[in-house]
């Protein structure tokens, strides 16, 4: 097993952050929902969790699709499982089955004739929040919504910043010409207007996850190469740098395992404003139909039905407190993280 | 300071400057004179059987009152008044090509064709000729004549290079031979290709029409674009643009001393004085106003607008009887909305995977759900065309029955893990391209009923422009779109292996078929209306045998909300497409009855109900 050694020093933070009540249970109650959602096919999904059929127990949510006709129906395409449990309550026998919470996945479209969506939420047949304007449940969609989302932004976050971090220490370590020329390049660049891009762009290819990720790091690695150039200007003149190139360290091994160390209140202190972004970004995108593409859950994508279909509330008034919440959430947490490792009260050397 | 004085004298000459041109030009087209134009030979005449048309029903009101102004919506400022070159094509070009007549009209519920410019028509010996005889009476809006002269030049204006109509050049380029003039009221066209009877007179008399030799001439040349950019060209219609609000509205205005408004089928015809077309750039603005009263008419094509926003039982001014609805069929061409399957992609060359694929959409559960049954089924690529429509062809259901029958023939009768069809390894996976992006609710439901049949597509949705681009290069799997096509359907270039495997041209199929070619290559050749109309027919038999297009939704009526004091003619329905009922150009059927709006203005302030007003007219709806 790997020991994990914390320095006193983080001790001391995490202590701190445990202290402020408001960013450490938004961070509790966030973690909660990112650990559920990561297993949220158990809990919102149109597959049952078990099926007991004629004394054999199906457990259908991940795996390969259960036709119809192994539950003794007479289609060949996937089991509904929803008409199922009605038919096994109805038919004498012993089978039964056990559907997750929200009985609907984010993609099917619950549709009647006579009924025209979108539908007003109706706990009866599991639309806790409604349907959207094709008949999907809004409260799945929003959640596998939030997991795209908020997976983005951590993704997008981490390829940011280990480009941003690399270039932006780099500038600061090496001096001279490389950073003058990057300081160029990054004020030329960071002036290209990044939301026409995107849409010029999104215009010819349609984006999935990976291509619009790297678009977005195409344009967000410099805002922290800013930050890192000037702390690390700072620490390289300071007598440790000094003491572990006299012992003959590398550049690569001063900069990541020397410096970066102690600028990390810099970069942590950043981190959760930076993810809150992500999301707002993708969100901002899928509202313009830019982002990824239909008919993936997005929270952007219910919030533009919702403004475009206000006679139908339940739409933009589920969407928009989530945002609020999770945005709120996050920012809570960035204040909390940004306390605990105020400098004013902590400094890494002394 | 000095600087500045210069500056303002700079601005000051420059203005004067840019006067002087405009009355140059203004001059230049009053003392413009006539010059004499060749006169075609008298032989050409010899032995014509002049016909004319004066036994239709007349489909106007005499109940019909003059007076009154109605106002509507448009949603941006047109970039210019010219009809033709730069930036003239765009939605305020029909209001003005609604106010230009044409040689010929067409009565709108027989389909025949009834004098306009012309008073008799006689067609030529070799299928390539025309002529026709001018009403002496017809004068543009600004009281000349129209002559002989202005159809002659009306051809030389297209050909003009100066207008920077590309389509234009091309368009009478490849059409036209010459139209001559026989004396100041007789004119013949002659046509470099063949045509039956009635395309020529539904293109070259129903479709030609002159151009104002006298206003158009003196500032033909290389700045004719930017010299007549907003100026009022004068026309043939009941109306011209009277005055222009720069980014706000245009206001057309009737003219009294219009030289058709005693003629037969033109009378109690375009009875509002004046008409305001207003720029609303948002629609749910351009909504309030119409239930505030400021705007007269509203479409409601689309269901929620029909359905939610305009219930005569719960929405005010609907409910109160001050709005009334209407909804009326028509049997007008229909634009080819369908999915187009390419042939050039390797799944679709066999053709049971394309008879799959046809019953594989559910076209029909969209239909019933999110467009609540509004919408019609489209039949075949060629809806409301008369007789050119093969009404026989009923589209393949959605029936998964039947694509495991025809999979199974394909060979793609496994599933994988996911329920999607394999073979040899291979997931039938397909991508759809379209620039719809309006129309995702109704494709993600045809995406998941596929799935039931094993199918998986893939969303490929682009921008309009750049979508319709990459179909042209053929790149699409299939293709979510559809082109808007006149009367005559036009199958050389959907279908006709001339265009097949080669890239920039609307084959968007592929379809390389012989029997087909033959069909096309047969109905061009073919002059005689009736043979023709079963050529058509048979080419849709085939469209529907080669199972390469899956049609999807039609919308064969106009639906439109109108205050109440819009009175509407007897007869309500009329079967064309540009003119529904309540068009005030077009057609122009309807009228202001004063009273009736006095009445309503008076029972909004007084709380007053009146009935409410619902109307579906079913009368041009297709029967099966």
């Amino acid at each position: 097993m790997i020991k994990f050694k914390i320095n006193p020093l983080t001790q001391k933070k995490i202590k701190r952050f445990r202290t402020i009540k408001r960013g450490y249970y938004s961070f509790l109650l966030l973690s909660l929902i990112l650990g559920l959602s990561l297993f949220g096919e158990l809990m919102v999904n149109s597959r049952a969790l078990i099926v007991s059929y004629n004394g054999k127990l199906y457990f259908p949510t991940y795996g390969a699709i259960i036709t119809g006709k192994t539950f003794g129906l007479e289609y060949g395409y996937e089991t509904n499982y929803r008409e199922l449990r009605d038919k096994f309550k109805s038919s004498s026998s012993s089978d039964w089955l056990v559907m997750p919470i929200v009985p609907w996945n984010p993609y099917e479209n619950d549709l009647k004739e006579g009924a025209f969506p979108p539908l007003p939420p109706d706990s009866s047949v599991g639309h806790f929040l409604g349907t959207d304007t094709t008949g999907r449940d809004i409260l799945a969609r929003l959640f596998y919504g939030f997991r795209i989302a908020i997976l983005f932004s951590f993704l997008l976050v981490a390829v940011n910043y280990s480009v941003g971090i690399s270039i932006g220490s780099a500038m600061g370590y090496i001096g001279g010409k490389f950073d003058l020329f990057f300081q160029r390049l990054i004020e030329i660049w960071s002036n290209v207007p990044f939301l026409y891009i995107i849409i010029i762009i999104s215009s010819i290819i349609t984006p999935s996850f990976f291509s619009l990720i790297f678009i977005m790091l195409m344009f967000g690695w410099m805002f922290m190469t800013w930050q890192l150039r000037t702390s690390t200007y700072k620490e390289k003149a300071r007598e440790y740098v000094l003491a572990a190139k006299s012992l003959g360290a590398s550049d690569a091994r001063i900069i990541f395992k020397h410096i970066i160390p102690n600028t990390i209140s810099v970069i942590v202190t950043f981190v959760p404003f930076s993810v809150a972004s992500g999301i707002a970004a993708l969100t901002s995108l899928d509202y313009l139909g830019f982002g990824l593409p239909a008919p993936t859950p997005s929270w952007g994508e219910l919030l533009k039905q919702g403004t475009a279909n206000l006679n139908a509330p339940w739409i933009v008034s589920s969407v928009v407190v989530s945002m609020i919440l999770v945005l709120m959430m996050i920012t809570f947490i960035g204040e909390a993280v940004r306390e605990a490792f105020d400098p004013k009260k902590y400094t890494t050397y002394e | 300071m000095r600087l500045m004085l210069f500056l303002c004298f700079l601005l000051l000459v420059g203005g004067c400057s840019k006067e002087v041109v405009k009355s140059d030009l203004d001059k230049k087209i009053a003392a413009y004179v006539s010059v004499p134009i060749p006169i075609g030979d008298v032989k050409d005449l010899d032995g014509l059987k002049w016909e004319t048309n004066n036994n239709d029903p007349v489909f106007s009101d005499s109940a019909a009152k003059k007076g009154g102004k109605i106002n509507i919506n448009m949603s941006s400022f047109p970039l210019t008044l010219r009809y033709v070159g730069p930036d003239s094509n765009d939605g305020f070009r029909s209001y003005i090509d609604g106010n230009k007549m044409g040689l010929l009209g067409i009565q709108p519920v027989t389909n025949n064709f009834i004098p306009a410019l012309a008073t008799a028509w006689a067609l030529g010996k070799n299928f390539n000729s025309v002529f026709f005889k001018l009403d002496k009476d017809a004068k543009w809006s600004d009281g000349k004549p129209i002559t002989a002269d202005d159809y002659v030049f009306a051809l030389e204006f297209m050909l003009s290079k100066h207008i920077i109509a590309p389509w234009y050049n091309n368009y009478a380029e490849e059409f036209f031979e010459k139209v001559v003039k026989y004396d100041d009221f007789t004119i013949g066209i002659f046509t470099k290709k063949k045509h039956s009877k009635y395309e020529m007179l539904l293109n070259y008399g129903a479709g030609y029409v002159p151009e104002p030799k006298h206003f158009f001439l003196p500032g033909l040349d290389k700045d004719w674009v930017v010299n007549y950019q907003w100026k009022v060209a004068p026309n043939t219609g009941a109306y011209n643009i009277s005055e222009v609000k720069k980014g706000k509205s245009v206001q057309f205005k009737r003219n009294d001393n219009w030289w058709a408004k005693e003629k037969l089928y033109y009378k109690n015809r375009f009875n509002v004085d004046v008409v305001e077309i207003k720029v609303e750039r948002d629609d749910s603005v351009a909504w309030q106003k119409f239930l505030k009263g400021e705007l007269d008419l509203f479409y409601l094509n689309i269901p929620e607008y029909w359905h939610v926003k305009s219930d005569i039982k719960s929405v005010e001014p609907f409910a109160k009887g001050y709005i009334n609805k209407l909804w009326f069929y028509t049997n007008a061409p229909q634009p080819n909305y369908g999915i187009f399957l390419n042939l050039d992609y390797e799944l679709f060359k066999d053709i049971n995977v394309r008879k799959a694929f046809g019953h594989a959409m559910n076209v029909d559960k969209v239909i019933k759900t999110v467009l609540r049954g509004d919408y019609d089924r489209q039949y075949t690529s060629q809806d409301g065309r008369n007789e050119y429509t093969n009404l026989k062809i009923i589209p393949r259901e959605f029936s998964l029955a039947k694509v495991d029958e025809y999979m199974k023939l394909a060979g793609w009768d496994k599933r994988g893990d996911d329920g999607i069809r394999v073979k040899d390894g291979k997931r039938m996976e397909v991508v759809m391209t379209s620039g719809y992006a309006h129309h995702q609710d109704r494709m993600v439901i045809i995406m998941e009923e596929a799935k039931k049949a094993g199918i998986e597509i893939k969303l490929n949705l682009m921008d309009g422009s750049t979508a319709f681009k990459s179909m042209l290069e053929k790149q699409h799997q299939i293709a979510w779109t559809a082109w808007t096509g006149g009367i005559l359907p036009d199958y050389w270039q959907f279908y006709h292996s001339d265009n097949a495997h080669k890239k920039q041209n609307n084959n968007f199929t592929n379809t390389d078929d012989k029997e087909m070619d033959k069909l096309i290559d047969d109905m061009r050749n073919e002059f005689d209306d009736k043979k023709k109309q079963e050529l058509s027919r048979k080419i849709l038999q085939r469209e529907f045998d080669l199972a390469v297009y899956v049609p999807t939704f039609s919308v064969p009526f106009s639906r439109k909300g109108h205050w109440r004091w819009i009175q509407l003619p007897k007869e309500r329905g009329v079967n064309d497409k540009d003119g529904p009922i309540l068009d005030p150009f077009v057609m122009g059927r309807f009228w202001i009855d004063e009273n009736v709006k006095a009445e309503t203005l008076q029972g909004m302030k007084d709380g007053k109900n009146f009935p409410p007003v619902e109307i579906i007219d079913t009368t041009y709806k297709r029967k099966n």
